[in-house]
């Protein structure tokens, strides 16, 4: 009873935290907060896959792709609501994510990463071969620009909607059978998990939250979709960021998210270390000095807090 | 759904409505002076790659502030410095988004001048017109600048464009060797098709004599296939469409397999110290033609033109560093100080105050102005229905293999666009 009235705490505290932000962001900030959010939903998602249910993808840059793609493109030549393009988004990359969870049923670990690595070199070639259609490397651009204010509310409210989506749906059977089939596929299918069902869901389901996070990052860039937006360093930097979140764990995610997103901005104005170069190096050694005093991430940390807490 | 599942929904809707409500609180305050001016500095800025693979590119940049800083030093415009922040999007438009935007509402800049790159610009193109920000002079040859002026009143560009310098190509091919059998070799994208279909415009009637033409991707570093394909076809006469890198493979990998064309280059990959490493690495590059508007620090006829004279003061007083780019004939440095010395002429003309309409305005109303830093004849030109700023090449030819240069001949090009 006790642990379930921190979570609920928790879970008011980062609402109206979230929703009273902006009231102290100038514009710019907002804009910058509503990245975190964006980033939140791709690690959330990728959190589905690589920490519940032990499959790993360095191919969510792809999905975003397919996803950012969806929102510029049915925005250009259909006008369609910037809204409305998230769930379509979460739709069509939901079925892309199922299609290539097949394949990933006949591998695992190392091939497995190849094969979605694969993906994510892919996927934004395709643009470039039906130029006529998507622009081709001149890219192409959403029929409205959105400010920031709208930005952070929509990135925060669909960041939130995905958080509750997610973790309605580990907390239940489906959490159990994804995480089952993390520790031990044998196991997992005599206690009647279908393996087969279960890892495309989980491919699914992540990758239609990379979609909408893909949607939502084509809007922050002006509405503008690019093939070299989404090259597969995008999908490392998810990973990273899922990898400081801690795997197996929602509650890190938001420290994920604002990490690979706030980190490159302000060190960018930081004395000294103003470059790109600087940057890099920045994030680099944050990397490593993260996985070594946190090899589990903030997740990690958090539940070494509260065990320390039982213990006093 | 469980009782927690409910509240955990319920807070989120809360949330929701919380930042709806949150947005209406804020609204626009109003400015006696335009963003970025204040009475003793007029700031600006802009993206480029100062790293990554079109770094080549940075002497722009550092061109331009050499300009700033000599034009700071010698009063500013009317009383007013130039404050000019530089930016690295790595040529990447995901970067160039959330630079531009710290430009625009963080520092407050009045004008966004001369970003490098057609991606990166389109990237902006948009945003920066919605909120009525400049974006001017930038450094990018694509025709979409020039035709969409009115969709996009604030974006202008400076440099000839491309295909209007394909046209150029495509007449000089048509008026003197009408019976060039040729083969055409071009980067797969819009940069490249651009550039091809106004070949095919300048050739008219004679475009029937385009016998092969080849693409590649941006990311390719061999072109043999491409090379042996053309040659194999009978061309006598090769047109390059191509960036840097891939130019110099390509005139290397010709010599390589026993051809040696005519070749006509794009201007983009036409700069000097390019066409001197394809030599250095075995290119035949002598009689390679393409067109220059740019004064040119190593040509010796040129030795006593003003701009010349005023590009190597600029560059040895403000940017030292740069000398050597300047003394090894590197069109990036007279570029940049084209560029300023443009932006800075239309700042003079854009009113004692000046105002972002005032700077677009002048801009976009030039008649026969003299940049010191261009070729020769050529001058700037716009108006309420021209958004071309340069619309004249000359015709270079190279000579001196490895040690050698791009000299002029015949006449003027006008109206290339």
């Amino acid at each position: 009873m006790k642990r379930g009235l921190a979570g609920y705490v928790a879970v008011a505290a980062c609402a109206v935290f979230f929703a009273l932000l902006p009231f102290t962001l100038s514009d710019y900030h907002r804009g910058i907060a509503a990245q975190v959010a964006l980033y939140l939903i791709a690690i959330l998602g990728l959190n589905v896959l690589v920490g519940y249910t032990g499959q790993i993808s360095i191919g969510h840059s792809a999905f975003m792709a397919i996803g950012g793609y969806t929102t510029a493109l049915m925005s250009h030549y259909h006008h369609t609501n910037l809204v409305a393009t998230l769930p379509l988004a979460f739709a069509i990359t939901f079925v892309c994510g199922v299609l290539l969870g097949l394949p990933a049923l006949r591998l695992s670990g190392v091939y497995l990463a190849l094969a979605t690595f694969a993906l994510a070199v892919s996927v934004p070639q395709l643009p470039l071969k039906f130029s006529k259609f998507t622009g081709g490397s001149a890219g192409i651009s959403a029929n409205r620009i959105v400010g920031n204010t709208w930005l952070y509310e929509v990135a925060w409210s669909a960041a939130a909607v995905a958080f509750v989506f997610t973790w309605l749906l580990l907390r239940g059977r489906i959490g159990r059978a994804f995480r089952a089939v993390r520790d031990s596929e044998v196991a997992a299918t005599s206690s009647g998990v279908t393996l087969a069902i279960y890892k495309t869901l989980a491919f699914g389901v992540s990758a239609a939250l990379a979609g909408v996070a893909g949607s939502l990052f084509v809007l922050a860039t002006n509405g503008f979709a690019q093939p070299n937006e989404f090259s597969v360093t995008l999908s490392l930097k998810i990973l990273i960021g899922a990898a400081v979140a801690g795997l197996g764990s929602l509650w890190g995610v938001v420290i994920g998210a604002a990490f690979i997103a706030l980190l490159p901005t302000i060190s960018a104005s930081a004395p000294l270390i103003g470059s790109t170069h600087g940057q890099d190096v920045v994030f680099g050694a944050f990397v490593i000095l993260v996985m070594l005093l946190l090899p589990n991430g903030v997740a990690g940390l958090l539940l070494r807090l509260s065990r320390l807490r039982a213990r006093a | 759904m469980g009782r927690k599942g409910r509240f955990v929904a319920a807070l989120a809707a809360l949330a929701l409505v919380a930042s709806v409500a949150a947005s209406a609180a804020f609204g626009a305050r109003a400015h006696r002076l335009d963003p970025g001016v204040t009475s003793t500095t007029i700031k600006i800025g802009g993206t480029f790659p100062l790293t990554g693979v079109a770094s080549l590119y940075k002497v722009i940049p550092a061109a331009e502030s050499a300009y700033f800083a000599y034009i700071n030093a010698h009063g500013g415009v009317n009383g007013r410095k130039i404050d000019f922040t530089v930016l690295d999007d790595a040529y990447d438009p995901s970067k160039t988004v959330p630079l531009t935007q710290q430009l625009v509402e963080q520092d407050g800049i009045f004008a966004d001048f001369g970003s490098l790159g057609t991606a990166p610009n389109l990237s902006i193109w948009g945003y920066l017109n919605q909120h009525k920000v400049p974006q001017v002079l930038i450094a990018t040859g694509d025709s979409y600048w020039g035709f969409s002026a009115k969709k996009y009143p604030w974006t202008i560009g400076y440099q000839p464009d491309y295909p209007g310098e394909g046209k150029v190509y495509g007449k000089y091919i048509a008026a003197n060797t009408p019976n060039a059998k040729i083969g055409v070799l071009y980067q797969n994208d819009a940069f490249g098709k651009n550039y091809f279909a106004g070949l095919r415009v300048g050739l008219g009637a004679k475009k029937g004599q385009i016998v092969a033409s080849q693409s590649y991707d941006p990311t390719q570093t061999s072109l043999v296939q491409q090379i042996l394909a053309l040659k194999s076809a009978g061309a006598d006469t090769l047109v390059i469409f191509a960036l840097p890198s891939q130019a110099i493979t390509a005139m290397v990998t010709a010599t390589k397999v026993g051809w040696s064309p005519q070749i006509f280059l794009g201007n983009v990959s036409a700069n000097p110290i390019f066409l001197q490493i394809a030599a250095q690495n075995g290119a035949n590059v002598n009689g390679v033609i393409s067109t220059g508007y740019l004064i040119d620090a190593l040509n010796a006829s040129q030795a006593n033109l003003p701009g010349i004279k005023l590009m190597k003061s600029i560059i040895s007083t403000y940017a030292p560093s740069l000398v050597p780019s300047m003394n090894g004939g590197d069109a990036n440095v007279p570029y940049g100080l084209g560029a300023a010395w443009t932006f800075v002429y239309a700042l003079q003309h854009a009113g004692k105050t000046p105002t972002r309409a005032g700077l677009m305005n002048a801009l976009k109303s030039m008649h026969n102005v003299k940049d010191p830093f261009l070729y020769p004849g050529i001058t700037l030109n716009t108006s309420a229905k021209d958004n071309f700023p340069t619309e004249q090449e000359i015709l270079t030819k190279w000579s001196g293999g490895a040690t050698g240069d791009f000299t002029a001949f015949g006449k003027l090009y006008n109206g290339v666009r």
